[in-house]
């Protein structure tokens, strides 16, 4: 996806006179001050087009005087241009922009929690995934990584047996303080003011989330009058790791976020990096990376599919649905070694050449995989039930996706034709052939629509990667060998002095990456998953943002709920087909 | 004299026949609909537990039995234990008055195998499904929680509504018949030498829509909900306790209207006698359990609605419906 043009940029720099104008390498920043800044962004976004919000995040740089800068990444849907804009915080404080994005809300109280950036503006500026009264600020770069040890946490074990000497178990005695039961109700009790008759928790462990998400429903009857979603439970501090390891290692940990589409994951990030180091793949890598990240795809949907018809009490469906999904993750362990957490890509190429009959295999599941899409077509498309449960539920127009930056199935539902794998086109995607199906409406069942068919594309691109990987030659090569930040494959690293060499470098030291920074994003099956990596030049990431598609779909629900039953909140839900490992990352 | 004691005693043995049978039946029905749904899904069910898992109701039973009884702090204990009787107490009456075939000679004492062969019968199989919801009503609101307490208003909704309808469907039958006597039903049926269902096929597929609802079986199980509610009235119960609730909604109860279905509308016990002395029993059982049957196969099929859709359902068409159909029938019987 290209970066604002020249042109643009020109006149905004006349009508904006002190907005700076930076074209790195691979992106385009403007500089706005703090006082311009609402300004500035409703002129980009109502007379420049920069309408589609795509993230927003902070920076801490300790050493400056403002010390915090908040970024915002804006995408214009009639030019396919991105824009980054940022701004330094005064006294740790920026002003709020969800009047002008209503997603903001939840971008900004992760800042907040994260950085103790505060909001001027912001309805009700909470701890996004901490609880309240936590005292930390957590993704500062003052706050030290393992945490601070103020309070003893006693096992079980300890518990019922006194501590002994040697201590039963070997790890510190003190730990970062955890929430109490206090703690929680008061987080609770600040999100919601409750207005009518009883407030309904889900979760944190309830069978409809799909994961650990905490619903507060504020309920007159059955109908919801309000909603708020505390997230958190799974919170690991994903951005704050990855700043403190070396590029390739934080690969495994992609795969943990949204662990249904591990192998999406890993290609966004590779993606990034790749760029980022300027590493380049070899074809084969290229081609059996566009074909994984289908099947992971096609895996991703199945398991919306059956959980989301579950969640209607389709109880067949889901059955169904995993059935085949057990034979792509037979495809995915038989060449990662592993099914659900593959780890299967490498910078520079993937870890493994295609084992031997992976393709024959995968022929037979795309010979096989049409006719069971038409049994789940039977069993639900047409049934009356699914079109009454479905049909004009949680319509999202074309407005609130640009407003809520809805990326994915979600925005495509509502007719946007947002695609990353089109717009800006990464591993083999811009060599295969494919359709973008888009909904009309914008409701749970155009949802549902759209990811049926987008499983039959997905199927279209993984037959194409066959024919393409079939006439290659076996020895082609899968990994970029040449470029010295990329490991050596491991069956040269015991015959090849070189090649020891070289993962031991890199293993100790890392390879530096340029100074810079990079935003890619790769076309997730739960939305855009964007990777903005900051670079000092060192071998270690300065600050690296994980866009996560998923936590801005998830941020339009309370919206949607809004005067509807609980029934319908979990059909909604379910088309917005959240995975709480990525929201909370 | 005599004869009231023998009557007493044939009545006594009656009621542990059919309470024996049908809640061994009912239990055994849980591996019947797992069996079932396994193949349905392409896996295989319970197969450890005795010879094709046959065991495992038992191995259930013992297990619900001899957990840790839990009972939530804050519950109504009145109630609670109160709601666990309603549930079984009323799914268990309505056998009573379910004729299973013709009346037989024992020792020169002329035996009915029904337990209660009452000219009212089909009032008291309303009386009992109204009892029913006492159950699910009390469960909810004794347990003390939110999701069971929505379960259990959404149920109460539903079976009031579907109160009305059930016996608007059933009218149309009770008219051609003339008596409200689950035997004369039958009876009318074998003389006419026509199954009701022909008479009144709306009437049949409503009463079928009804039973669904009263047994809260899928598309109509939002009580359960099980996304949404956890499971909604029952999910404070532990034990046995829980298990009961299933055992009277889903087996019980289901097996009780298919047995109704089967007198009002497929002529009870008639059938071509291909099977010997024991022809009509074999006959009521197959038709009673094809019915459960399709009650199951239902269930593994559908989505479910939404609590607001099914009570809007039942009120604005099938309600109409069931009364045009009476009054259809009444003037049809009366001029013709």
């Amino acid at each position: 996806m290209p970066w604002m043009n020249k042109v643009s940029a020109d006149r905004i720099k006349q009508e904006f006179k002190d907005v700076e104008v930076e074209h790195t390498e691979h992106t385009t920043n403007l500089h706005v001050k703090k006082e311009k800044l609402l300004e500035f962004l409703s002129f980009l976004k109502n007379k420049e087009g920069y309408k589609h919000f795509i993230d927003f995040f902070c920076m801490d740089f300790p050493d400056r005087k403002e010390r915090f800068q908040g970024v915002y990444i804006l995408y214009n849907p009639d030019e396919n241009e991105r824009v980054i804009v940022k701004t330094w915080a005064q006294d740790g404080k920026l002003p709020s922009v969800q009047n002008l994005w209503a997603c903001a809300k939840w971008a900004e109280r992760e800042a907040y929690d994260m950085f103790g950036v505060e909001f001027e503006g912001h309805e009700n500026l909470r701890r996004m995934f901490l609880w309240e009264g936590y005292p930390y600020f957590p993704l500062r770069k003052d706050f030290p990584l393992r945490g601070i040890p103020e309070v003893e946490l006693p096992s079980l074990t300890e518990l019922m047996h006194g501590r002994t000497d040697p201590p039963s178990h070997d790890y510190e005695l003190l730990h970062t303080r955890i929430a109490t039961l206090e703690d929680l109700e008061r987080t609770e009790k600040a999100r919601l003011q409750k207005k009518a008759q009883l407030v309904l928790n889900w979760g944190p462990l309830h069978p409809g989330t799909h994961g650990t998400i905490w619903f507060l429903f504020d309920l007159d009857g059955e109908n919801v009058v309000q909603c708020d979603v505390i997230l958190g439970q799974l919170h690991r501090g994903m951005e704050k790791i990855a700043e403190n390891l070396h590029y390739f290692q934080f690969l495994p940990y992609t795969d943990r976020m949204d662990y249904i589409s591990a192998i999406c994951n890993e290609l966004a990030y590779v993606s990034a990096v790749e760029k980022l180091l300027g590493v380049d793949v070899p074809e084969k890598a290229r081609y059996i990376r566009t074909m994984f990240a289908e099947l992971q795809r096609i895996n991703s949907h199945l398991l919306w599919l059956g959980t989301g018809a579950l969640d209607l009490g389709a109880l067949t469906v889901f059955l169904y649905a995993f059935r085949e999904r057990e034979k792509i993750m037979d495809i995915i362990e038989g060449n990662a070694g592993y099914r659900l957490t593959s780890a299967f890509l490498r910078i520079g190429g993937v870890h493994y050449d295609l084992a031997e009959g992976t393709l024959d295999v995968v022929k037979a599941f795309i010979k096989d995989f049409p006719q069971r899409l038409k049994e789940y077509h039977q069993l639900l498309t047409r049934n009356r039930i699914w079109l009454r449960r479905t049909k004009d539920v949680g319509v999202i127009t074309k407005e609130d996706v640009f407003n809520y930056g809805l990326t994915g199935p979600v925005a495509r539902g509502s007719g946007v034709p947002y695609d990353i794998r089109k717009l800006e086109p990464y591993a083999a995607y811009d060599e295969v052939e494919f359709d973008v199906p888009v909904g009309e409406v914008g409701d749970v069942y155009d949802r549902y629509l759209v990811r049926m068919e987008e499983m039959v594309q997905s199927l279209r691109i993984v037959e194409q990667c066959v024919s393409k990987l079939e006439k290659l030659p076996k020895s082609a090569p899968y990994i970029n060998r040449e470029h010295p930040a990329v490991m050596a494959p491991k069956e040269e690293v015991f015959k090849s002095l070189e090649s020891m060499v070289k993962n031991f470098r890199i293993v100790v030291h890392g390879e530096k990456a340029p100074k810079g920074e990079v935003y890619v994003s790769g076309e997730n099956p739960r939305g855009e998953l964007g990777f903005y990596i900051y670079s000092t030049g060192d071998s270690k990431p300065y600050r690296l943002r994980i866009r996560s598609g998923a936590l801005y779909n998830l941020s339009i629900f309370p919206k949607l709920i809004e005067g509807r039953t609980i029934a319908d909140a979990i059909a909604l839900l379910g088309s917005l087909d959240p995975v709480v490992g990525e929201t909370d990352r | 004299m005599t004869e009231f004691w023998v009557s007493l005693l044939v009545t006594v043995i009656k009621v542990f026949v059919v309470l024996g049978v049908f809640l061994g039946v009912g239990s055994y029905l849980t591996w019947f609909e797992r069996k079932f749904a396994g193949h349905m899904q392409a896996r295989l069910g319970p197969k450890l537990v005795g010879p094709f898992g046959l065991l495992q109701p038992l191995a259930d039973g013992l297990k619900l039995l001899t957990k840790e009884s839990i009972v939530p702090a804050s519950a109504d204990k009145v109630v609670y234990y109160l709601a666990v009787i309603l549930a079984l107490v009323p799914a268990l009456m309505l056998f009573a008055v379910i004729p299973f075939g013709p009346s037989f000679k024992l020792f020169g004492v002329e035996v009915k195998p029904i337990v209660a062969d009452v000219n009212i019968a089909v009032l008291l199989v309303f009386a009992f499904g109204s009892l029913l919801v006492y159950g699910t009503i009390f469960s909810g609101w004794a347990s003390n929680s939110k999701y069971a307490f929505l379960g259990s208003l959404r149920k109460a909704a539903v079976i009031i509504g579907y109160e009305v309808v059930l016996g608007f469907s059933v009218l149309g039958v009770i008219l051609l018949a003339g008596t409200m006597s689950t035997t004369g039903i039958v009876q009318a049926q074998i003389e006419k030498g026509v199954w009701f269902i022909v008479y009144q096929p709306v009437a049949f597929v409503l009463y079928l829509f009804c039973m669904l609802a009263e047994a809260g079986r899928v598309p109509f199980d939002i009580q359960e909900a099980e996304a949404e509610l956890v499971t909604g009235y029952n999910v404070e119960y532990g034990g046995i306790r829980f298990g009961v609730f299933p055992l009277a909604e889903w087996y019980l109860n289901v097996m009780a209207l298919s047995a109704l279905a089967v007198v009002l509308f497929l002529g009870g016990w008639s059938g071509p006698r291909i099977f010997g002395p024991l022809s009509p029993y074999l006959w009521f059982l197959i038709k009673m359990f094809g019915l459960v049957f399709f009650v199951l196969w239902l269930h593994w099929t559908l989505p479910r609605f939404q609590a607001k859709d099914i009570t809007e359902i039942g009120w604005k068409i099938m309600l109409p419906l069931a009364a045009l159909n009476v009054v259809i029938t009444a003037f049809v019987y009366y001029f013709v």
